[in-house]
């Protein structure tokens, strides 16, 4: 069974354990050559200057290419490294660089020479990163909220977007020529008497430019081959002659076959996160768009191995890449995570099964790789082969949190809903983790933009809108609890106040989307998503054929169970006071009576239990979300996007243990500072009651409107799969869960608590244990103690 | 409306019948099996010591009908085990119409020492029987009970005799029925029965913590748990016989 998927070539063996092996570093090289481009080019356009910067660091940047590889291209002057943008944000680099390497979970090395090189470019950048110029452009209200930390967005000043997947097919079939020219031909019919021809035409030159530079990126690699194949070996001579002839051709010219393809893929992928250091650039559909290039390489000979081998290198080309962000971002972030996004299966725009020989090869070269990247999603939809989907079981049985599930019997038709055409409905992917988008026409953040704690705001509204842990007055109060003499009164201020707050992180979103377009827009990146280049506007400006956004939420559960413990202890069974619960609250239960009190708040219904009590409360509470979202336009509004819009979506990634961390003792029973729930999952432990129950509670959510994805995990021990029959039993467990309860997402973790437990004990010993912390696979070994906690202590669904 | 004592109803079984089953575990029982794995059934119905607590059938239906849409796809249903299940047979008859009036497959564990009128009246609203055989000597039977197995054997009878689908389950107990001579004798009278279905069930320590809780005597505490392994040529000499074997639910 262990070995279904079968082994690695030794090569690619190899390779994994010298990524697995590296202790990370910071990378100074693109700060240095960025600073450098931004001197030089102070007077220019900001999209020209962005173009310059790509230029200067493309041509100038190390390059190198790993003995055992066969697909080139690094990201920074070592693998693994990570690299410095520091036109985002310089302040908590400078404050944090002798901490890189003190830190508890994602640490990085950092030489003394880096530190003064920072330290030296530092001054230049003061006032002119993203973060100084947002924070700077924060209406005063929005700022306070900011400062708090009841919604947080500093991802989203402190970094670029991506979080989308660009035109990888027209790259491949087409090349990166067939742009320049169409380029070059609108630039010369542009009159530029024409207010709107003026602006497009720096986009248009800055576009020639970072062509040009990807050109000779790649010649870069051409010639290091060609070079290297000199002293090489004579197998490794012909190898390197070949990457050589390669990169000579791709990404310029079409792919002909699978290697050109997988190169020309590879080199878009990685110079995307060059430019930007955004997070969550996802590969789409692969299966899909790899198929020609699959097809004509077997035809021509290529065997399955030296498929699978290829596909194996190109994951571990995904583990290269890296990114450092700050400690206070990297909480909410755990694992430094990259979701690397790759989706296979689903159905064909007319409803036939996706999957084919290549979809198969992913599973398997994945399944051998078993690394956090890339981000393995498959469409599920009704008429998925159940061969295929008892692969998928086997490799869930694996234990590395893959793949998840996304299924398309919600998702095509709540992308309909939002406007989505039929044929781009049917070819979404997924982007990073859960949430979803169309590959190549969707602008960026199809999710990922602010987080607004639930259970605090909650918290808030009852406190007469004065946040408990700060003692700051947030927004306009509308009571407190202890005058509160109905439940109808508790609602009414959580509804008011979470409009509120709401309306407060739209301004926060709306605020950091217009600094982003002023000063960091992405050049190749908006070349290569429609329809940018026909309107002439970059993404920011509204370039996509499509841009709707979702924010997300931490605490879901937390929510509805405080308010099922509040209806029931204290207004319908009278068993608590207002006054002793608030005070139960405010000094987190402290004291025997303070215990006893808690213990009868645990007693109440929770969610996850398919009990309608309290999953009635958690639908009620997330309605007002639900509607006052879709009232906000985003920042592309008007300007050319179908959409333009916010809705709602619910991966909240590992944000649950920070937020958490800054709440205050919850009327659920949760503690002050203990983990608040993940996504839409249940709050820790509190689903007694199995798979099946979590699966109803869930179901009663109105998933079709929280399009920007309802992620849910699901924890079973490996023992529990061992036999056949049992992993069929998942199969239909899934099925109905998607079928017949429209569900949206789900994923697997199995892994034993034992086996945890001892990964924290003696991490050496387990350098390749992956876990899904919420969403994605990240190394067990890097993450906090804290969040490793936390993840012990979810409740392992017995299966 | 009957009203009867449920000590758990258990969503997502997997090991008591076809597909995605809930358990419902009745309270009460007229064994006592010294190697029982839940000795909190064995407490009486509305016995203060108990969790159990009191349903009336209808709170139960609505209970195990929420989990509809699983058994539909998997083709599972509902399994009423315990404890014993005949010791609220008015109850758990109601139950069962109930049950079928709403389409859902129904199984039943039983150890089948009861009247054969309630079990045979029982059984035919039901899809599924397992039935257990602990040990083929009566005196043996008695020793590790508390009862003879004259009743069960006559139900076992009267059930392969039926039609209904059946399983026949033997709890194998180290040092009590787990000599190959006992699979002998076991599979020589389940001949004389015409039983065609059996399963093996290896002894297992999951309740061995019950009874702290229950500050109850163990006669069994820190004895080996059993595995399929072990039961390797014991399950052989039943297929010797012609009788399908299998280990575990």
């Amino acid at each position: 069974m262990e070995n279904y998927f079968g082994e690695m070539t030794p090569r690619i063996q190899k390779f994994r354990n010298n990524l697995l092996n590296t202790t990370p570093k910071i990378c100074t090289e693109r700060a240095v050559l960025t600073t450098k481009a931004y001197r030089e080019h102070e007077m220019d356009q900001v999209v020209l200057k962005r173009a310059y910067m790509v230029k200067e660091v493309l041509e100038n940047m190390s390059v190198y290419i790993e003995p055992e590889t066969l697909i080139v291209g690094n990201q920074a002057s070592e693998n693994r490294a990570a690299p410095i943008f520091p036109e985002y944000a310089m302040d908590w680099v400078i404050k944090e660089l002798d901490e890189f390497e003190k830190r508890n979970g994602d640490r990085f090395e950092i030489s003394e020479e880096n530190k003064q090189i920072l330290r030296e470019i530092y001054p230049y950048w003061k006032g002119r990163t993203l973060q100084d110029k947002a924070y700077a452009a924060y209406p005063e209200s929005a700022k306070t909220i900011y400062d708090i930390g009841i919604i947080r967005n500093e991802g989203n000043i402190t970094s670029g977007d991506a979080h989308l997947a660009v035109d990888y097919e027209s790259v491949l079939k087409y090349g990166l020529k067939a742009v320049r020219d169409r380029v070059q031909r609108i630039l010369e019919s542009l009159d530029y008497t024409v207010y709107e021809n003026m602006k497009s035409s720096y986009f248009y030159k800055a576009i020639l430019i970072v062509i040009d530079a990807v050109e000779s990126f790649a010649k870069r690699y051409s010639e290091l081959a060609a070079k290297e194949a000199e002293r090489a070996e004579p197998v490794r001579a012909a190898e390197l002659l070949k990457v050589s002839k390669i990169c000579a051709r791709v990404p310029m010219e079409g792919a002909r076959n699978f290697p050109e393809a997988m190169q020309s893929l590879w080199f878009i992928h990685l110079i995307l996160q060059i430019e930007s250091n955004g997070h969550s650039l996802s590969f789409g559909r692969f299966d899909q768009y790899m198929l020609p290039y699959y097809e004509a390489s077997v035809k021509a000979g290529m065997k399955r191995e030296e498929i699978l081998e290829l596909l194996e290198n190109l994951w571990l080309k995904t583990l290269t890449i890296n990114k450092v962000r700050s400690w206070g971002h990297t909480r909410f972030a755990a694992g430094s995570p990259m979701y690397q996004n790759i989706t296979i299966g689903g159905q064909t725009a007319d409803g036939k099964d996706a999957v084919n020989e290549l979809t198969k090869l992913v599973l398997v070269s994945i399944g051998r790789t078993r690394l956090p990247q890339p981000n393995l999603t498959v469409r599920y939809f009704a008429g998925m082969d159940e061969d295929f989907m008892r692969d998928c079981i086997r490799m869930i049985k694996l234990g590395f949190g893959m793949p998840a599930f996304n299924s398309d019997e919600i998702i095509i038709p709540a992308l309909e809903a939002l406007g989505v055409s039929k044929e781009d409905a049917y070819n979404y992917s997924a982007i990073g983790c859960v949430e979803v988008g169309v590959p190549g026409k969707w602008g960026y953040r199809c999710t990922g933009m602010s987080y607004l704690n639930f259970p605090k705001t909650l918290m808030i509204a009852l406190n007469d809108g004065v946040d408990l842990t700060t003692g700051k007055k947030i927004c306009k109060g509308v009571g407190k609890f202890t005058d509160m003499k109905t439940f109808d009164e508790v609602m009414a201020a959580w509804d008011k106040t979470a409009r509120m707050l709401i309306h407060q992180g739209v301004i926060l979103d709306n605020c950091a989307d217009m600094v982003v377009e002023q000063e960091v827009p992405d050049i190749l990146c908006s070349a290569l998503v429609k329809d940018c280049i026909g309107r002439g506007k970059h993404l920011k400006e509204g370039g996509a054929v499509y841009d709707m956004i979702s924010q997300l939420q931490v605490g879901v559960a937390n929510l509805g169970d405080s308010l099922a413990a509040l209806k029931k202890c204290v207004y319908e069974e009278k068993l608590l006071t207002r006054e002793e619960l608030w005070d139960a609250l405010v000094n987190d239960f402290a004291g025997e009576r303070g215990e006893e009190i808690r213990q009868i708040l645990l007693k109440a219904p929770k969610y996850g239990n398919d009990d309608d009590y309290v999953d009635e409360l958690v639908v009620k509470g997330y309605d007002t979300y639900l509607d006052e979202i879709k009232k906000y336009k985003n920042t592309r509004y008007g300007r050319g996007p179908i959409g333009g819009n916010y809705y709602a979506g619910t991966s909240s990634v590992a944000a649950n243990v920070p937020q958490g961390a800054g709440t205050c003792a919850t009327p659920d029973g949760r503690h002050a500072g203990e983990p608040l729930a993940e996504g839409c999952s249940p709050a820790h432990s509190m689903d007694t009651h199995g798979p099946t129950s979590v699966f109803k509670s869930v179901s009663k959510l109105r998933t079709k409107e929280i399009a920007g994805g309802v992620l849910l995990n699901q924890k079973v021990t490996p023992q529990v799969l061992s036999e056949q029959k049992d992993c069929e039993k998942l199969s239909m467990l899934v099925r109905t869960f998607f079928d017949v309860l429209h569900g949206y997402h789900v994923q697997y973790n199995v892994v034993s608590r034992e086996t945890l437990l001892d990964a924290q004990k003696h991490p050496e010993n387990y350098k390749d244990l992956i876990v899904r912390v919420a969403g994605y696979s990240a190394f067990f070994t890097v993450l906090s103690t804290q969040t490793q906690n936390d993840i012990i202590a979810r409740t392992e669904q017995v299966l | 409306m009957q009203k009867g004592y449920i000590f758990n109803i258990q969503k997502f079984c997997l090991h008591d019948g076809a597909g995605i089953r809930t358990d419902v575990f009745f309270s009460g029982c007229n064994l006592r099996c010294r190697w029982c794995a839940n000795p909190e059934s064995q407490l009486p119905c509305g016995d203060e010591r108990s969790e159990a607590k009191c349903y009336t059938t209808e709170e139960v239906l609505r209970e195990v009908l929420k989990d509809e849409v699983f058994y539909k796809k998997s083709g599972g249903g509902v399994t009423l085990t315990g404890g014993e299940v005949f010791m609220q047979y008015e109850f758990a008859m109601e139950l069962c119409q109930k049950m079928h009036a709403n389409g859902l497959n129904i199984a039943i564990e039983t150890a089948g020492a009861v009247d054969p009128e309630k079990f045979s009246a029982l059984v035919n609203q039901l899809d599924f029987v397992f039935i257990d055989c602990k040990h083929y000597d009566t005196q043996k039977h008695r020793q590790g009970t508390g009862i003879g197995n004259e009743l069960i054997l006559k139900n076992i009878s009267w059930l392969v005799q039926s039609g209904k689908a059946y399983t026949v389950r033997i709890p194998v107990i180290p040092g009590y029925n787990d000599s190959l001579s006992d699979a002998k004798a076991f599979a020589e009278l389940f001949v004389k029965l015409g039983v065609k279905e059996v399963q093996l069930l290896p002894f297992h320590q999951f309740g061995e913590k019950k009874y702290e809780k229950l500050n109850k005597k163990y006669d069994y505490k820190g004895v080996a748990q059993l595995h399929k392994e072990d039961l390797k040529e014991y399950k052989e000499l039943f297929c010797a016989s012609k009788i399908s074997a299998a280990i575990g639910g």
